[in-house]
């Protein structure tokens, strides 16, 4: 598994590939997608998928891949040379969504839940997999949502495609787990030799599991808050934990779209309405109320000053 | 003076207090004799000498003033002091082709250089010994000078409707406006 | 989510970051310091910042880039005021014209030191020592002179072709800098109704009108649109339906006619940037399946070979 387009640039979403099996394009297949890292405020979330025909699924069984939750770090190594190892047969895909770009997301002007941005990624690793011409007829996924509602809007994008969404899924299908393996094993890399951008010298990379209870996690946090910036990109400035850290420790810091008590918004609507704009040129002892400030100006947000 | 305050009497008088709205005029309803006129004598005089006051801008600290990169933020930052603006802004900051993407508490920048106007320098302006009260004169010095800045816009390309891009324009109006006209 | 904290005012603001003409800092003695100063500005008649240059030679008007959400990074610093100040060259028969429109009514020639006094604002005085003020008087007064000394009175004919070539000089500038002086305003959000070509010569002419009348008093302002033959905008603004296009014509426009209809080339109509309760619920919806991500899907696709 070779890192390094992701590491060249770890701030935005990157997609890496196994090569396709020649027999995935001939013969019907079966794909497993599963992600890793979804719960952590460090590091990115990994989507991956597994696919292999469907005729091999009793080969794949025999390589004995399993939940990779349930395995240790040097197992699920293991196992994904193993995966490697029978890559005439088994293909797999992996998009690591940088922690950037989960907090840019998550956080825009309109929201961009996870739930949704996992939704178009595991759907666009699928459509991947098609593009490169797999032959695609079963698709297993493993959820943390509802699944009906998943299936259904899977079932509807990829129509002639038998879509099971299933809770667990990375322990029932071992097409799952692969997928799930891979992911995991991407995400362990990344966290393990993350490379900061921030030129911020030697930083103690003793972040334990980065699951916000993890004392670890709790105590590298708190020694890398920064008053201004808040965080590394390596943080998910989208989680609570994060945001609950900045608001007790760092300045404060308010956006055009912060939300605000209603009646402060309704007090902003009155105040900064288009009347605004046309607000007199002077200060508060304007003695010529009926001045109109020229368009030229408040088109630009110009203004006189009465005070330095 | 005496013209507008007359005014205000009559009108403090003759409306009946239901209808009297501005608190200038309540003022001087209640207290019509003392309290308020001389409010507005001391309000009068402290706004007078405000206009004497003067803020000298000290040149010559111009020649040690070192250049600097700014910055203006698309957000309210309620800081003013030290920050790691190279370690954290700088060194994270993507140059693409048409913008500059970086990220700033976890939100979504675009932006680009923008150069100050022909003939226009950019200086950061730091008030020193600052007066105990605003009657007296105040000095600021040059602490750094720059000739481009970047401004960020939250998430939206940057793009030659900005306004700060269109402020760039007034210079060169106001060239227009105020110099000399031929005879 | 933690609630939004409540802004606090910013207090105690000491640093200020300003775009200056290059004059202001072209100075090596520290008495030719220049210097803030507060004037009448003849336009609200009340209290505005300028600048004057070392020896008062030069006057400055300060005007500030204000946005709401702003800060600056200023090397390792912040400013939280996001304002930018910028420092612009002025003419400062602007600031004298008042008091000589002021004392003229007196219809006497007088010494332009004793007409250029303000108890409001001790300052005017100095903008005597600039030095276009002596030598652009005649611009907007007669001059006589007795012996060695100067006397002036107010001319109107004089300020208004004075104030007209300012116009004509504003229009090469508008036209120069592409500044959009039609309806409506540049933005991609919308598409343009008219190419800058189509502007027609009144549409310049009015904005220029409008650009010189930050600078003077309202009646004067009036007396410049008459004798630029521009014809007055009498109604209200407000009962003007801004989805009314402009119409424009050729032929100069009779006196009494209905000019209601140029009001909305007045209204600048640029949509705010900040969206409404609506787009707002709009954008809290899950955009599941709403949204293509090929976004999120750089093009850096590679197979691997191990």
């Amino acid at each position: 598994m070779d890192l390094s387009p992701f590491e060249k640039d770890n701030s935005v979403s990157c997609r890496l590939a196994s090569q396709i099996p020649d027999v995935c394009k001939i013969e019907d297949c079966c794909l497993g997608i599963d992600e890793a890292g979804r719960g952590p405020v460090l590091g990115p979330m990994v989507y991956g998928i597994c696919f292999c025909p469907v005729s091999k699924k009793e080969e794949l069984k025999d390589l004995k891949v399993a939940d990779s939750k349930t395995l240790t770090e040097a197992e699920r190594e293991n196992l994904f040379q193993k995966l490697d190892e029978a890559r005439n047969f088994v293909g797999w895909a992996l998009q690591i969504l940088s922690p950037n770009i989960i907090s840019t997301s998550m956080l825009q002007r309109t929201k961009y839940n996870l739930n949704a941005l996992s939704h178009d990624t595991a759907i666009g690793l699928v459509q991947y997999a098609l593009d490169s011409g797999v032959q695609l007829k079963e698709v297993y996924v493993d959820t943390v949502g509802p699944a009906e509602k998943y299936e259904e809007k899977l079932s509807q994008r990829f129509p002639g495609i038998e879509v099971t969404v299933r809770p667990k899924a990375d322990s029932l299908f071992p097409i799952v787990s692969a997928a799930s393996i891979c992911a995991k094993v991407a995400r362990d890399r990344v966290v393990k030799g993350w490379n900061f951008s921030e030129d911020l010298g030697e930083l103690d990379t003793d972040y334990g599991s980065g699951y916000p209870n993890d004392p670890k996690t709790k105590v590298w946090l708190l020694k890398y808050l920064d008053p201004v910036f808040g965080y590394p990109q390596f943080v998910r400035f989208s989680w609570s934990t994060a945001q609950t850290l900045m608001d007790s420790k760092a300045v404060t810091v308010h956006w055009d779209d912060d939300e605000e008590d209603g009646e402060k918004a309704a007090q902003r609507q009155n105040n900064r309405s288009m009347l605004s704009y046309f607000g007199a040129s002077a200060g508060g002892n304007n003695q010529n109320p009926t001045h109109q400030t020229h368009r030229f100006f408040t088109e630009r947000r110009l203004k006189s000053l009465d005070t330095l | 003076m005496s013209d507008r305050w007359g005014r205000h009497f009559l009108a403090a008088q003759k409306k009946p207090a239901k209808l009297s709205s501005s608190v200038e005029e309540d003022a001087l309803r209640h207290d019509v004799a003392t309290g308020a006129i001389c409010r507005e004598v001391y309000i009068h005089a402290e706004r007078m000498s405000s206009n004497t006051s003067v803020t000298r801008v000290h040149v010559s600290s111009v020649g040690q003033a070192q250049k600097a990169p700014v910055h203006l933020m698309p957000c309210e930052i309620e800081h003013n002091g030290s920050a790691q603006v190279s370690q954290y802004l700088t060194a994270t900051t993507k140059d693409r082709k048409y913008e500059k993407t970086v990220s700033f508490r976890g939100r979504g920048l675009k932006g680009q250089e923008l150069s100050c106007p022909q003939g226009y320098t950019g200086l950061v302006l730091k008030e020193i010994n600052k007066p105990g009260s605003d009657q007296e004169d105040r000095t600021v010095k040059v602490s750094s000078v720059f000739d481009k800045l970047t401004y960020w816009n939250l998430e939206t390309p940057p793009n030659s409707d900005d306004t700060i891009v269109m402020a760039m324009d007034w210079p060169e109006l106001a060239e227009a406006i105020h110099g000399p006209v031929e005879d | 989510m933690a609630a939004k904290k409540k802004r606090t005012p910013n207090v105690q603001n000491d640093s200020w970051v300003v775009v200056a003409a290059d004059s202001v800092i072209d100075t090596d003695r520290p008495e030719r310091d220049p210097s803030f100063v507060r004037l009448r500005n003849p336009s609200t008649d009340s209290a505005s910042l300028y600048m004057l240059g070392g020896d008062d030679l030069q006057l400055y008007e300060v005007k500030a880039f204000e946005e709401d959400f702003h800060s600056w990074f200023v090397g390792q610093t912040v400013q939280r005021d996001g304002r930018l100040l910028f420092v612009t060259p002025m003419d400062p028969l602007f600031l004298i014209l008042p008091y000589l429109i002021k004392v003229g009514k007196e219809g006497k020639f007088q010494p332009v030191d004793q007409v250029v006094m303000d108890e409001e604002f001790p300052a005017c005085s100095r903008l005597l020592s600039c030095t276009r003020s002596q030598a652009s008087l005649h611009h907007i007064a007669e001059e006589k002179e007795v012996g060695s000394l100067k006397f002036h009175r107010y001319s109107q004919e004089k300020t208004m072709t004075w104030l007209k070539k300012k116009v004509e000089r504003t229009v090469v500038a508008l036209k120069k800098r592409n500044i959009s002086v039609g309806e409506g305003v540049k933005s991609t959000t919308y598409v343009r109704v008219k190419s800058e070509s189509d502007y027609h010569e009144e549409d310049y002419l009015r904005y220029a009108h409008g650009l010189i009348s930050e600078y003077i008093s309202e009646d004067l302002s009036k007396a410049l649109l008459i004798h630029l033959e521009l014809p007055e905008l009498t109604s209200p603004k407000e009962t003007e339906p801004p989805s009314k296009k402009r119409k424009l014509s050729d032929k100069p426009v009779e006196a009494g006619e209905d000019y209601t209809k140029f009001n909305s080339a007045d209204f600048a109509r640029k949509p705010p940037k900040k969206m409404t309760a609506a787009q707002k619920s709009l954008a809290k919806v899950d955009k599941s399946g709403m949204k293509p991500m090929s976004s999120f899907f750089s093009p850096k696709v590679k197979a691997e070979k191990k």
